[in-house]
């Protein structure tokens, strides 16, 4: 994975505020659909209307919380800038180090 | 959580739970219903033959022709837990060689949404009425029950006796006449 590709990869994810809130907020939503597919399962006697409104509640809460948008990543970390590598100033055995660091 | 598979992992594992869950409500909501019925059972042809067992022993067993109407409404029976109704006929009695006999007569599926209001006349047994002796002949005391099997989305699956049955006697001769 070059250093290219890694970034990519690392803007799919979340700071750390919001990744509590995605949790919360896809557990809330599933929970919800749930209790209201049980109630009108049971008004009109048939379970697998209850597993259809589950399951609606499922993809609306992957459609809010599995994708990166920007109300979960307001709170960036401060990260401290990487130290420049102590000695040898090669590129070549430089980077696998920072890498690994990571 | 910080990565896309693992908030879909996460989110489905719990969407799993929760429809566990909800699978349990279900079972709750349905488990103490009183699921009995009254059915009405009456025998129109009853005749006894002597012929040999070929399926056990060889030996000439004891082999009962049952024709009977069943009528019932099994309708309310059905809910959110409920997919069908394994319905079945079962022949009681006692003889010398066995304190409790029970044969199986007839049987029929009925599944939600079909009409569960039975109203059969003169229908054949679909099983074999057979004795493992000669205990039929004669037989002052036989009991003829409807009984069901309830098949449902989730929890037990019960075995419910219909209220009421009918008792019929078996004549003293054998028959030879075909049946």
């Amino acid at each position: 994975m070059n250093h290219y590709a890694m970034k990519e990869y690392r803007s799919w994810n979340l700071d750390y505020d919001g990744q509590g809130r995605s949790e919360k907020i896809s557990r809330l939503i599933i929970t919800l659909f749930g209790v209201v597919g049980l109630v009108w399962g049971y008004i009109i006697q048939q379970f697998s209307e209850t597993v259809y409104v589950l399951f609606a509640g499922f993809f609306l809460a992957a459609c809010l919380t599995v994708p990166p948008w920007p109300m979960y990543r307001r709170k960036p970390l401060p990260w401290q800038k990487p130290r420049p590598a102590p000695r040898e100033e090669g590129s070549e055995t430089q980077s696998p180090k920072t890498k690994k660091k990571k | 959580m910080h990565s896309v598979f693992g908030r879909g992992n996460a989110m489905a594992a719990y969407a799993l739970s929760v429809l566990a869950g909800l699978t349990f409500c279900c079972f709750l909501s349905t488990v103490f219903l009183d699921y009995r019925t009254p059915a009405t059972i009456n025998t129109r042809q009853v005749v006894v033959k002597s012929i040999p067992d070929y399926s056990a022993s060889r030996e000439k067993n004891d082999l009962g022709f049952v024709t009977f109407d069943l009528k019932t409404d099994l309708t309310h029976l059905f809910n959110w837990n409920v997919k069908q109704l394994f319905l079945y006929i079962t022949a009681e009695y006692q003889t010398p060689s066995n304190e409790f006999n029970q044969v199986v007569l007839w049987d029929k599926i009925v599944l939600r949404g079909e009409n569960a209001v039975i109203d059969l006349k003169n229908i054949h047994a679909k099983y074999y009425f057979w004795d493992d002796g000669n205990g039929l002949r004669g037989h002052k005391n036989v009991t003829l029950t409807l009984s069901w099997n309830i098949i449902p989305n989730a929890g037990l699956l019960p075995n419910v006796g219909a209220i009421g049955s009918h008792s019929f006697a078996f004549p003293a001769e054998y028959t030879t006449a075909r049946v």
